[in-house]
């Protein structure tokens, strides 16, 4: 399994970058080249220009402050992974992060080659939804910004237009008192997820006071979860758990089937994993 | 370096395991199969050759990872070391790791055995040697033969000599 032959070029800037994405037909950006590289190795993708960003100035870069965290197109997972003041503005990054391939992945892949590729199953751009992040792109008519709710449109399909390239990703501080947790059914550590679940859980006094809920692998693009959104506000652990999965189940009617589980399987899963995390918060929050 | 023009051949020049390689290769070429078909260490194995398996695991400026998802062409300038690198130049003996998976049979056919080397080289014991961190480190590398338990016993072996200074280990 090798890629079919294609040509490279290595810009050193993304005015030039963007000359050489709209100078070929079926150009690429490579990135970390994590899910890029075995869809060429599988032929499953036609490049016939590979655009590598790779040493573009400034474009590895993570940058804190109290608002939240913006991360280049080129900055690898492991770099955000281990980002200590990345953490603890969004503590959702490493959560996330956690989960995502392995180690020998994460050293290469991009968190924002991450969002580009729109991976139904993968953790980032669920985060990304439930933090409100704001994905800014570079294209040949200048410079836009995407929120994240409109930049997932389908399964590996974006607001992206061709030629466009994601210029960096900022990702806003979570709400003071919250806590994002990400957690997931998969089969093996590290692989895909059959369902997942982003939740950032505000507790105070014992009780849930709002969060923001978004289920993965569930359909084409993250699934934002509304009804739970509001049956978990003021949810304190003697209450039934059933309302709160009802709510789930509610929100996730869609969710899509394939050999590797079943809608309902994936809905209870989502389920649960929302139980858990409100459980989770309010343990964390009684222990600080 | 700048390559400004879409090119389908690139003149790079790699480190490899201390020595400069420099070839002109099709941009397509997998840095795995530079390693073994155009330099010829073959020490480097190709499993799935879809990043799933974690057999062909190499360090690249210190990070560990699949050569089989990275271009030659994006090697170009950087530091590449292989499993041929592990064992002390010059002499018979093993690093200490691979004596400990050897003498706690942590391999059968030896194909996934380079691989999981690799990973164990490039991070800092310090760090990952609790046993269930052992486990999530390894979960990147797939053994068909083992069962795993003699590859957590050899790393946990070799890992419980290490002194606690600090740095990579380079055993």
């Amino acid at each position: 399994m090798k890629p079919a032959p294609f040509d490279y070029c290595r810009p050193s800037t993304v005015t030039e970058a963007l000359e050489a994405l709209s100078s070929a037909e079926s150009s690429r950006v490579l990135a970390g080249g994590q899910s890029l590289v075995p869809a060429m190795n599988f032929r499953l993708t036609d490049v016939s220009l590979l655009v590598d960003i790779n040493r573009i100035e400034g474009l590895a870069s993570v940058d804190c402050d109290p608002g939240g965290v913006t991360v280049g197109a080129a900055a690898t997972q492991t770099q955000v992974l281990d980002h200590d003041g990345a953490a603890s503005v969004v503590s959702g990054l490493r959560a996330a992060l956690r989960h995502v391939g392995h180690l020998q992945i994460r050293n290469r892949g991009t968190v924002c080659g991450s969002l580009a590729h729109a991976d139904p199953a993968a953790e980032l751009p669920a985060l990304a939804v439930a933090s409100d992040a704001v994905i800014a792109v570079s294209g040949p008519d200048g410079e836009r910004r995407i929120d994240a709710a409109d930049f997932f449109i389908g399964a590996f399909w974006t607001a992206l237009d061709d030629g466009e390239l994601i210029t960096e990703v900022r990702f806003p501080a979570e709400p003071p008192g919250s806590m994002t947790i990400v957690d997931e059914i998969s089969r093996r550590a590290g692989d895909f997820a059959v369902a997942g679940l982003v939740a950032t859980v505000e507790a105070e006094g014992g009780a849930v006071r709002g969060a923001r809920l978004v289920g993965f692998g569930l359909g084409g693009v993250p699934t934002r979860l509304e009804a739970a959104e509001a049956a978990i506000r003021d949810w304190a652990p003697d209450h039934p758990a059933d309302t709160l999965a009802e709510a789930v189940m509610a929100d996730t009617a869609d969710a899509f089937d394939d050999i590797h589980a079943t809608s309902w399987y994936r809905r209870e899963a989502v389920a649960a994993l929302t139980v858990r995390a409100a459980r989770r918060a309010l343990a964390a929050e009684e222990a600080a | 370096m700048t390559i400004s023009e879409p090119i389908s051949e690139v003149d790079i020049e790699v480190s490899i395991n201390g020595r400069t390689r420099r070839h002109r290769v099709p941009a397509r070429l997998l840095l795995s199969d530079y390693i073994r078909d155009t330099v010829g260490l073959t020490g480097t194995h190709l499993g799935c050759e879809h990043g799933y398996c974690g057999a062909c695991t190499v360090i690249v400026d210190g990070d560990a990872v699949r050569s089989c998802l990275m271009l030659a062409v994006q090697a170009d300038g950087a530091e590449v070391r292989t499993v041929e690198d592990l064992a002390p130049a010059g002499s018979d003996c093993l690093s200490p790791m691979q004596q400990a998976f050897h003498d706690n049979h942590a391999l059968q056919c030896g194909f996934c055995t380079a691989g999981f080397l690799m990973t164990l080289d490039s991070v800092d014991p310090a760090e990952w040697s609790e046993p269930e961190r052992v486990v999530e480190l390894l979960s990147g590398n797939l053994c068909r033969c083992t069962g795993y338990q003699n590859i957590v016993t050899a790393v946990t072996e070799a890992w419980s000599a290490y002194d606690g200074s600090g740095g990579s280990n380079d055993g």
